[in-house]
């Protein structure tokens, strides 16, 4: 904005000349600071994206992307390879979405469409924000001391007992490893699911509700067969989201995956995540090729999350302009 | 030991007494004469490093801080490969590492002939383990059913190798979980070290010590109270754990049969035993796992201060080597021994002061002990 057009906007007649210079002066200072702000912004991504792949260049060059197949991670002989923390990121990511996705969608529902229970909906989003106001190494501590015991002597035994025919609940458990981590990251993005679907869910427009119970569907009808094809769009970007906070997740995972590189059937079996690695590890990662790998997988993690959260926003974005145009 | 320091300190305090600047009093919690150690200038000292002494080094510098009021001692512990990275760079005074550098850690610091490296004590690692009807040392351990077990061969408590050595005890038919830690660390490089010592079939699968390695079994937990929380929430558990927190958390540890075929339980007196069946124990010859001596703890090793020899400031690298040689005094040492370190034996000790008395500034050397 320069000088003269400011000169133009203001009304003479409504401001002393003295003082209007002076909001010109403070205009120019706001102006400053606010692009000063946004720059820094832009400066501090670039500088981030820099600084995490120049320690990387030793392991790039060594591994190259063999180091995206290789199942190796061998400190003592300095090999390593990023899939099985892949694995394990995917693995208790895919496992978190499925546990929250029906939960998510089901308490969205009743917050944004059934109005019986309506004086739940205040105690019930109250949760929900404390929910997600607990920090994760609060709900790994809950995690490590309660979950893992009760996965080991209750859960697994049972989901051994009645599915074990498939190999994902076979094998001994320890109540900690994959389907543990997956429980946990599930507690942890409840509430993005929710809150987010519960948006979309609301952002239908309501003559499309009205116009189903007029027709005479009733309200599951109405959910199954109007809101939700509307909102299936909004709802992809929501787990996606989710996914985005579950692939990131540290320390509560750290605390109750086993941390054991490797790649098996078996939920039960002990894993490893990307994330987890880079915090364990990094404290005595020395020489540049050992700590160069805990980078490259620190590059391999951010191009997941970018890749999931840009598809995520995209989808977001494209649903909710869409719903305020029609 | 004591004789030496005695005869030491009678040394060091005529010539102070000399000077006009002795302060030698008893200690008041061991009882013997306290060592006179001389009388740093003004400094504010920084060192990084390793974890696993990080509560004795703490310990120490408030200590040595109460001593003399002048000088302060700030320590992080970041980790050995931090505590290198940053001395490499000369932001700290001092490093701080449980395993000695390497070849290659030196040449980046200019060359092994650029730095010094002290032992400040001593550790030793315990088999922690959790089964029920198992009391505490009833379980014997040794080196051949270890590796075993680390190796994945052995996978049940009952395994006939297990029995054998334990006749008299009731081991569950109870699968075996084996926990191990999941950070980089000191504790595994000597737990690591006394598996290759004692198994060539280790040293095979795994390529030998390391900070953090490729483990042939088990889960990863972190931090020597991580493996401890694990092994006591976990039924059938076995780990390794540094001796300190096994007192702590009164975990049930295991006896280990030693080089001379003793069955010992790990204690810091074990650990000196171990470190005095090695006499020529240096930067480069540092391992003494698997010790001589009927009373040695086989899983022990030292840990390590790494300072250059050519300080950059005369009055801050006097302080540095007057911290550092009380640090290893019996003065010193008290402190390690509160918190279940073991205390260095006396030939370390000496070798430590023979190692400060060459670091230098200008030319001429700091420590004034003689």
């Amino acid at each position: 904005m320069s000088k003269g057009t400011a000169e133009r906007v203001a009304p003479p007649p409504l401001v002393a000349a003295g003082r209007q210079r002076r909001l010109i002066a403070g205009d120019r200072v706001f102006e400053v600071i606010a692009y000063g702000a946004a720059a820094l912004i832009l400066l501090i991504a670039i500088v981030f994206v820099i600084a995490l792949f120049i320690p990387a260049l030793p392991a790039i060059t060594e591994f190259g992307l063999g180091f995206f197949i290789s199942r190796t991670w061998d400190p003592v002989r300095t090999q390593f390879g990023a899939l099985p923390a892949i694995y394990g990121t995917l693995v208790t990511s895919a496992i978190a979405l499925v546990i929250a996705f029906p939960i998510g969608l089901g308490a969205a529902l009743f917050l944004a469409e059934d109005s019986r229970l309506r004086f739940l909906r205040g105690p019930l989003s109250f949760a929900i924000e404390l929910l997600a106001g607990i920090p994760s190494v609060v709900v790994g501590l809950w995690a490590f001391f309660v979950l893992t015991p009760l996965m080991r002597d209750s859960v697994d035994p049972f989901l051994n007992h009645t599915l074990g025919f498939l190999p994902l609940f076979q094998g001994s458990a320890s109540g900690y490893g994959f389907l543990t981590a997956g429980v946990v990251l599930a507690i942890m993005v409840l509430p993005i699911m929710i809150a987010l679907s519960r948006d979309v869910i609301r952002a239908v427009p309501r003559a499309l509700r009205e116009a189903s119970l007029a027709l005479g569907a009733t309200n599951a009808e109405t959910i199954w067969s109007v809101i939700l094809p509307y909102a299936r769009v909004g709802i992809t970007g929501a787990v996606l989201l989710s996914l985005g906070r579950a692939l990131g997740e540290t320390i509560a995972v750290t605390m109750v995956i086993g941390n054991r590189p490797q790649i098996t059937g078996s939920l039960f079996a002990s894993g490893y995540t990307l994330p987890s690695v880079i915090a364990n590890e990094f404290t005595e990662a020395v020489g540049n090729v050992y700590l160069g790998a805990l980078f490259y997988l620190g590059v391999v993690l951010v191009l997941i999350t970018i890749a999931v959260n840009v598809l995520a926003r995209l989808l977001v974005w494209r649903f909710t302009s869409e719903a305020t145009a029609a | 030991m004591k004789r030496v320091l005695i005869a030491l300190s009678l040394g060091v305090s005529l010539l102070l007494a000399a000077c006009g600047g002795s302060s030698g009093a008893t200690n008041p919690s061991t009882g013997a004469p306290a060592v006179v150690v001389p009388t740093p200038p003004a400094a504010q000292l920084t060192g990084a490093g390793a974890t696993f002494p990080q509560p004795f080094y703490d310990a120490a510098r408030f200590a040595y801080n109460k001593k003399f009021s002048q000088v302060t001692v700030n320590y992080q512990g970041v980790g050995s490969g931090g505590g290198i990275n940053q001395l490499t760079k000369k932001i700290v005074d001092f490093g701080a590492s449980d395993v000695p550098l390497k070849a290659s850690e030196a040449a980046a610091m200019g060359g092994s002939d650029k730095v010094v490296q002290i032992a400040s004590t001593l550790g030793t690692v315990s088999m922690a383990y959790n089964l029920d009807g198992v009391a505490d040392g009833a379980l014997k351990l040794t080196p051949d059913t270890i590796a075993g077990i680390f190796l994945g061969k052995i996978t049940k408590w009952n395994d006939s190798a297990l029995a054998a050595d334990n006749s008299g005890v009731n081991l569950p038919n109870q699968d075996i979980r084996v926990v191990h830690r999941s950070d980089g660390s000191g504790t595994t490089y000597i737990f690591t070290d006394y598996l290759s010592n004692v198994s060539p079939d280790w040293k095979a699968k795994t390529g030998g010590p390391g900070k953090s390695i490729s483990w042939p079994v088990g889960d990863g937990a972190q931090g020597n109270a991580g493996v401890a929380t694990r092994v006591t929430q976990t039924p059938g558990a076995i780990g390794y754990v540094e001796l300190a927190y096994v007192l702590q958390t009164k975990m049930k540890q295991a006896a280990l049969k030693n080089h001379d075929g003793t069955f010992v339980i790990p204690s810091a007196a074990g650990a000196t035993a171990a470190a005095n069946a090695f006499a020529g124990t240096t930067p480069s010859n540092f391992s003494i796992v698997n010790a001589a001596g009927k009373d040695s703890a086989p899983i022990s090793g030292y840990s390590w201060i790494i300072v250059y020899k050519d300080q950059a400031e005369k009055t801050k690298g006097t302080a540095l080597v007057d911290y550092l040689y009380w640090l290893t005094t019996a003065d010193g040492q008290q402190y390690a021994v509160n918190l279940h370190y073991a205390a260095l034996p006396s030939s370390m000790a000496s070798y430590d002061l023979t190692t400060l008395k060459g670091v230098t500034f200008g030319g001429s050397a700091l420590l004034s002990v003689s």
